[in-house]
């Protein structure tokens, strides 16, 4: 009986007063769906850019590293107080490359997290046509795998992928390569090794990556034809790239294979320390900035209710008068907050999304993109409305309660 | 131990503390039995008014006592006072007060709600006839804020009297109504006071209005003139 009358109160307040009922509202929406438009665009702008440079980087490389210092062998054997004097030392023999890289890829397979693994030999060589010399890193890939991890067809501005696969003596070169070097497709580029092997391609193909030094420098062969290059065995592999579902894992997933491949297991954290440092200074800024907007949001909405509160603070001492309890005063205010809070709510959820739309639409042609990034994700959403609720409730609350607590006459008598 | 007191307080006094601190009231005490119609004279400033305030309970910031009903109402608690109210005391301000958004129908009922203990049909036909006594039964629909000032009154005085109140107080009631509205608002009190034994304490400064009612206590600087 009396919780309707109090509703009955509440929404009198609201109707009456529909403008204020309207800006309070108004405020709520604007800080909901500011909030969602600015997680959903900084989201689509982290994950774009992960993307952007994973499209030349795997998110674990397995690579054989070049044995570690071995200046000083006897540093184990040798008592501190003894002398040794070694001059001249060198390596004389170690394995380079993968050998068995058939056993490994079998055992990545098996990892669940894991979502693609391509085999690579890579060499450095000389690039030659006529006169011009030009170092660079030449790739043999697995042509299928290569494009399911880096997408490499997509940035393909001359001749096609899969052809590679038909032509043994085909290659595939970067734009700033083929400009350095005046060649065009169908042209011959001589490769010499480092141990002097020389051998010409044909070029079937010319690619256009985000990153200039990779266009720069490097041409892609078929795998075979690289380890015939090297004079190497059908297993031999100079680099394993692997891709898993969240490449924030990556650690974990590294130090999960490690034990179990006699080779480095590198994450890309560790060879790209600084993509590390941006992406988490990313975040970062993503939780400053929609902390803020929560902050702001939540004081506009807070002021509203404080208004309202006040503008009916001479209605609450006639209602106190007439003998109505201070939960019915609170009860009545955070009737009304609330179902602004609600009403602004879902009103502040579908604007924000149309913002993100719109904003998502926005015409944004460099690199691989073509609009502005975007994310919706329903946590956002979701989160935005709670705090919404949250929010209104301690906006209405407060105020009320103080008002609540006053003897009617105070206010009464002005 | 006397059933006949409706109200007693013993030395009442309050200060004002702002602007500066000053003794309204002195030191007051005195008794009104049930059933006694009261007027409260006194110049403007002599703090009948806060203390009118102070006997309905509204305002907590006295020292001394007060009883209504043989009820100690002094040290309890906002919400203890607030329930005592609604049930016991029936109050009419200087100005309506009315929920403007409210019909005049509504702003009757609401103390009955609050109250709780008849239905919602009877309290509407209590409040209907409360209307309907003080000529307001036409009104009775229309939102409060559409209402002439003396009727707004009346629809304040019908409030006040919905739960029967033992106790009705007035701050100048019939400060806003004609002499023709005045008399019936007289006369509606009288009655009250006479047929169902509801004591009644108005501060006035209507001369005639006093001059008709059993009891006048006159306070001048806060004391009680007799």
């Amino acid at each position: 009986m009396i919780k309707s009358t109090n509703n009955k109160i509440a929404f009198a307040h609201l109707t009456s007063r529909l403008r204020q009922t309207l800006v309070a509202t108004l405020s709520v929406t604007f800080g909901i769906s500011m909030y969602i438009f600015m997680n959903g665009f900084m989201n689509g702008v982290n994950n774009i850019t992960s993307d952007l440079s994973f499209s030349t980087l795997a998110h674990i490389r397995i690579y054989n590293d070049i044995p570690e210092d071995r200046s000083n062998l006897l540093k184990e054997t040798v008592k501190p107080n003894q002398v040794i004097n070694i001059r001249g030392a060198k390596t004389i023999k170690y394995t380079e490359g993968i050998k068995n890289s058939a056993q490994i890829i079998d055992l990545l397979k098996k990892q669940q997290d894991i979502t693609g693994a391509t085999q690579q030999v890579n060499i450095n060589v000389f690039f030659r046509n006529g006169a011009t010399k030009v170092n660079g890193l030449l790739s043999g890939i697995d042509v299928e795998n290569e494009n399911k991890l880096f997408k490499t067809s997509t940035y393909m501005t001359d001749g096609k992928w899969n052809d590679l696969n038909f032509r043994t003596d085909g290659t595939i070169i970067g734009i700033g390569l083929a400009t350095k070097m005046s060649l065009k497709i169908n042209d011959n580029l001589v490769v010499t090794t480092a141990d002097g092997v020389t051998k010409s391609f044909k070029i079937i193909g010319i690619f256009k990556t985000t990153v200039a030094g990779v266009d720069n420098t490097k041409a892609y062969i078929r795998i075979n034809t690289a380890r015939q290059l090297l004079s190497e065995n059908q297993s031999y592999v100079t680099d394993i790239q692997v891709d898993i579902k969240d490449y924030n894992q990556a650690r974990t997933v590294a130090n999960r294979i490690a034990p179990f491949v006699p080779y480095k297991v590198e994450p890309w954290q560790v060879s790209n320390g600084q993509l590390e440092a941006t992406s988490q200074l990313r975040d970062i800024l993503a939780i400053a900035v929609s902390l803020t907007i929560l902050i702001v949001a939540g004081f506009g909405i807070y002021n509203i209710m404080n208004m309202t509160v006040n503008e009916k603070i001479r209605e609450i001492a006639i209602l106190k008068a007439m003998g109505y309890a201070s939960k019915d005063i609170v009860e009545i205010f955070l009737t009304q907050s609330i179902a602004i809070g609600i009403v602004g709510g879902i009103v502040g959820i579908l604007l924000g999304f149309l913002i993100s739309f719109g904003v998502n639409h926005v015409p944004f042609r460099i690199a691989t993109l073509q609009t502005l990034p975007m994310t919706y994700y329903i946590k956002d959403y979701s989160l935005a409305f709670i705090f919404g609720l949250i929010t209104t409730f301690v906006a209405g609350y407060l105020p009320a309660r103080k008002a609540s607590n006053i003897d009617p006459v105070t206010i009464i008598r002005g | 131990m006397d059933n006949n007191i409706a109200l007693s307080v013993k030395n009442l006094t309050k200060y004002f503390y702002e602007p500066e601190t000053f003794q309204v009231l002195k030191d007051i005490s005195f008794d009104v039995q049930k059933g006694e119609f009261l007027s409260l004279v006194g110049k403007s400033g002599s703090g009948k008014s806060t203390m009118l305030y102070v006997l309905s309970s509204m305002d907590t910031d006295y020292e001394g006592s007060l009883e209504i009903n043989n009820v100690m109402l002094t040290g309890k608690t906002q919400n203890e006072l607030a329930a005592f109210r609604n049930a016991n005391i029936g109050f009419v301000f200087q100005f309506h007060y009315l929920l403007p958004e409210f019909s005049s129908l509504d702003n009757v009922m609401l103390p009955a709600l609050k109250l709780g203990q008849k239905s919602k049909e009877e309290i509407e036909h209590d409040a209907l006839e409360n209307l309907s006594l003080l000529g307001l039964k036409e009104q009775a629909l229309k939102s409060a804020n559409k209402l002439s000032g003396g009727q707004q009154q009346r629809v304040a005085i019908a409030r006040a009297l919905i739960n029967n109140p033992s106790i009705i107080m007035g701050d100048e009631p019939t400060g806003n109504l004609d002499s023709k509205n005045t008399k019936i608002v007289f006369d509606i009190f009288k009655q009250l006071a006479r047929e169902k034994g509801q004591t009644i304490i108005t501060v006035t400064h209507d001369d005639d209005f006093a001059a008709n009612s059993d009891r006048i206590i006159e306070l001048q600087d806060g004391e009680l003139l007799k």
